[in-house]
């Protein structure tokens, strides 16, 4: 698994939340917009946290040396 | 919107005047109920809310019943007072009856004896009860003495002195014989239980009498008279016990009867309090209210959302068909320059979040509103900073716990810490929820890593794997596709790795937060239709940020995907200290050197860009603004005087040049310093991350692997018990509390900042529910 195929792991779901808030609690254009914020914000943050995570690991420049025991 | 709404004037309502008298009146009436509940307390009686009154009492019925009621209790308590001075009185009376009767007649007798019997020989024992008498009589035995006595309590500490100034105050010429009461004794004057003296005091002459009681009175001595003849003594004191039981029985008739009333008032009490509370809160709203010009009804101007228009026209309908009213209110939208109030509708989960914003400021009317993205912003900050798995389902427990009863914990009193969590559940709910996430980013439960996602990428370099302590292992696998790779835990090179992952990652979330708030100016601008902050504040801000930080950030994830040793202190640091420098290996891509200097250029002509142009367009606006206006006013000849007035004021507001440069000077600093302090303040990300980990890490190497390794039981349950206190008492506890002010700061501060002025007031409607709730 790729940065791209899990970046779109992470816009899909972020697309079938956003789908869902609107089919199951569609309440008016001000609500919707507000339920899309929060399930857009939300996928940004937890992308945002994993790629970086993912990017530092991808070319190692130290190695992990395990503590002898 | 501002709404006006004229009502008819109610029948009821004879003069505009008598609303301060019906004020005057709740005012009465809820002091008449603080007294009941005085009363009440004093009796021990609670108020139960149990019974929902069944009789609907009328305002005025109400108070005439309190003042009835409070007459009554008044008038029952005085006498209560009265009867329970007397039934003291007697009590005492009768103890000093007979605990002087015996000191008195042993006194009594060897005196009398003594003056009769003067030339024969007397009793020893006499003599040594008496002997200041004695020697009276001794001295002087032909002189007749008419003795006379008085009898008494006294309180025991102060017995010593009382006896030392009688003494001093006759010279002597007094017998003073004093008793301990065993039992306490209720003083009738201050109702205290106190320990007491019984007295007798023997004297002659009046003027030794009239001195005597002169100390008696000063010291709280009551003096009781004792009748000298033993006949008489009988009687009085069956006088006395016959009148202290009948007494008795009158007083807990009395008490009985009072109890009685304050058990019928602690039904009806709550449901009373409520009614004048409320009746109060009408007429204080109706105070507000103005009388038109024609004096015939009421005018009330207020502000009401604009989706409640339609639920008000309906209220103000239903008023006029209940009340009878042969005319409708009238409700019509008026216009002003005053700024309305904000009012943002909020349900259970969002209201804790909008606290968080509000307890900052309230925001402006209109202005974006960061409690939205607060929401997921606020949790997810502190998440980073406390990321573990374990720990976040721990909160997430707790706080199930308290949504799943919440319908029950709503209705209860909770203390001061339960309410505070209780008010916040779903923000913990939240907060525990983006813990778990970040907790297996990080890859931490409790501290201990899983291989939930895949196989750790490194392998030892050879079979024997004889250098991973000493070389490391090398990455052969693809990379951990989820979050932070097992092996590095507990390794050598962990905290490293860790700490410049972290490091990057607090900058890189920090700039991506403070580019949202900065966009977040843009919309406020757009809304309100200024030009000049777009050009002039958001465009250069945006420009001077990402130019330095943004430029960072891509930096570092250039970085990381080439895999580069390049030195990102130097190269950000030789950007400024000597920009046009051959990078040498520090280069990351092509005509870096280039870019950088076109970046410097950018972020030094942004400066002034936010300085100097926005107070000369501003002051080219008021001026073109106050050219229109002044021919406006000649055309608003029929507008009343006090609008007119009202514009006039608008006008005379001198543009101050020099104060408005000033502002925009400060806001200018403000922001270039702080785009480098606040993104700095960003690494607390990383620190408080940073330990967090260490710490659960060292409490479960140090307590809960250590204690395992005794091979004992009982070892292993204390080291398990310790684990648990500390896992609940700092890190669940305490680092929750860390983080959550950590991230409340970053919210405030370094996001809000960037676009939120706040400098609103609340929309805060008349309503029953929060009248009754304020008091209590």
């Amino acid at each position: 698994m790729g940065f791209l195929v899990t970046t779109l792991i992470f816009l899909l779901s972020g697309g079938v939340a956003s789908l869902l808030s609107l089919l199951c609690c569609n309440r008016g254009p001000s609500t919707n917009l507000f339920h899309l914020t929060l399930v857009i914000t939300a996928t940004v943050c937890c992308w945002m946290m994993w790629a970086i995570v993912y990017l530092a690991q991808l070319k190692p420049l130290i190695n992990p040396i395990l503590s002898g025991e | 919107m501002q709404i006006i709404i004229v009502f008819t004037k109610p029948s009821y309502y004879s003069a505009y005047t008598l609303h301060p008298m019906k004020i005057k009146r709740c005012g009465e009436m809820s002091r008449k109920l603080r007294f009941l509940k005085e009363q009440m307390l004093k009796a021990a009686i609670s108020t139960s809310s149990t019974q929902l009154s069944g009789t609907s009492l009328d305002i005025d019925d109400l108070e005439i019943k309190l003042g009835e009621l409070e007459v009554e209790l008044t008038e029952g308590n005085a006498n209560n007072e009265k009867l329970q001075r007397t039934y003291n009185e007697l009590v005492e009376y009768n103890v000093v009856l007979q605990k002087a009767g015996e000191c008195f007649y042993s006194a009594q007798r060897s005196a009398t004896e003594q003056q009769r019997e003067m030339s024969a020989d007397q009793p020893d024992d006499s003599s040594l009860e008496s002997p200041l008498l004695q020697q009276e009589m001794l001295t002087d035995p032909s002189k007749q003495v008419k003795l006379g006595s008085l009898s008494g309590l006294v309180p025991k500490e102060k017995a010593m002195a009382f006896e030392r100034i009688l003494f001093r105050a006759t010279r002597g010429n007094m017998l003073l014989r004093q008793e301990p009461v065993d039992e306490t004794v209720t003083d009738p004057l201050s109702g205290e239980k106190v320990n007491k003296n019984a007295f007798v005091i023997f004297y002659s002459g009046d003027r030794a009498k009239s001195k005597i009681v002169k100390i008696c009175d000063a010291f709280g001595a009551n003096r009781y008279p004792f009748p000298e003849d033993t006949g008489k003594q009988l009687q009085t004191i069956q006088e006395v016990s016959g009148k202290i039981s009948e007494l008795k029985a009158t007083i807990e008739i009395g008490l009985a009867q009072r109890d009685s009333i304050l058990k019928n008032i602690s039904s009806e009490f709550d449901h009373w309090n409520n009614m004048v509370k409320k009746e109060k809160a009408i007429y204080h709203t109706l105070n507000m209210l103005s009388l038109d010009v024609t004096k015939k009804c009421l005018v009330a101007e207020g502000w009401s959302p604009v989706f409640a228009t339609s639920q008000i026209e309906d209220a103000l309908l239903r008023a006029t068909v209940d009340s009878k009213s042969q005319v409708g209110s009238i409700f019509q939208v008026l216009n002003t320059q005053e700024s309305p109030p904000t009012y943002f509708q909020t349900n259970k989960f969002t209201s804790a979040f909008q606290e968080i914003v509000d307890a900052y400021g309230i925001a402006k009317y209109q202005e974006a509103n960061p409690g939205v993205f607060t929401i997921v912003t606020f949790p997810f900050l502190f998440a980073i900073m406390f990321g573990d798995w374990g720990h976040g389902i721990c909160l997430l427990v707790a706080t199930l716990y308290l949504i799943i009863r919440e319908k029950k914990l709503a209705s209860q009193k909770l203390d001061d810490i339960m309410d505070m969590m209780f008010g916040g559940r779903y923000v913990i709910l939240m907060m525990s929820l983006f813990s778990i996430y970040t907790g297996l980013i990080y890859n931490e439960f409790f501290s201990v890593p899983f291989e939930l996602f895949a196989k750790s990428a490194y392998v030892c370099r050879d079979p024997s794997c004889g250098d991973a302590t000493t070389e490391g292992l090398i990455k052969a696998r693809p990379t951990y596709p989820f979050g932070v790779d097992p092996v590095w835990h507990g390794s050598r090179s962990e905290l490293p790795f860790l700490n410049s992952l972290k490091m990057k990652l607090s900058i890189l979330i920090g700039v991506a937060q403070m580019n949202l708030g900065i966009f977040m100016s843009y919309f406020n601008a757009k809304f309100f239709r200024n030009a000049i902050n777009i050009w002039y504040q958001f465009i250069p801000q945006l420009i001077f940020l990402n130019s330095l930080f943004g430029y960072l950030s891509l930096l570092i994830i250039i970085k990381w995907c080439m895999g580069s040793k390049a030195d990102l202190y130097h190269v950000m640091i030789y950007m400024f200290l000597s920009p046009t420098d051959d990078l040498g290996e520090n280069q990351l891509f092509p005509g870096q050197k280039l870019v950088q200097l076109v970046l410097l250029l950018l972020a030094l002509v942004s400066v002034p860009w936010m300085l100097i142009p926005k107070p000369f367009l501003l002051k080219r606006q008021h001026d073109q603004r106050h050219q229109g206006q002044q021919y406006t006013m000649l055309e608003a000849t029929d507008e009343s005087v006090t609008e007119l007035e009202e514009q006039h004021e608008d006008h005379n507001e001198e543009f101050e040049f020099g104060e408005v440069f000033v502002h925009q000077l400060i806001h200018t600093i403000e922001f270039v310093l702080g785009a480098v302090s606040n993104t700095a303040s960003y690494l607390r990300l990383w620190a408080l991350s940073l330990a967090h980990s260490e710490l659960s890490s060292v409490f479960y190497e140090k307590v809960l692997v250590l204690s395992w390794g005794y091979n004992n039981i009982i070892i292993l349950i204390i080291g398990a018990v310790i684990f648990l206190f500390a896992t609940i008492g700092v890190l669940l506890v305490m680092e929750t509390l860390s983080a959550f002010l950590h991230a409340l700061r970053l919210h405030w501060v370094e996001f809000q900042n960037k676009f939120y002025e706040g400098d609103g007031y609340k929309f805060a409607p008349f309503a029953f529910a929060s009248i009754i709730e304020e008091e209590d």
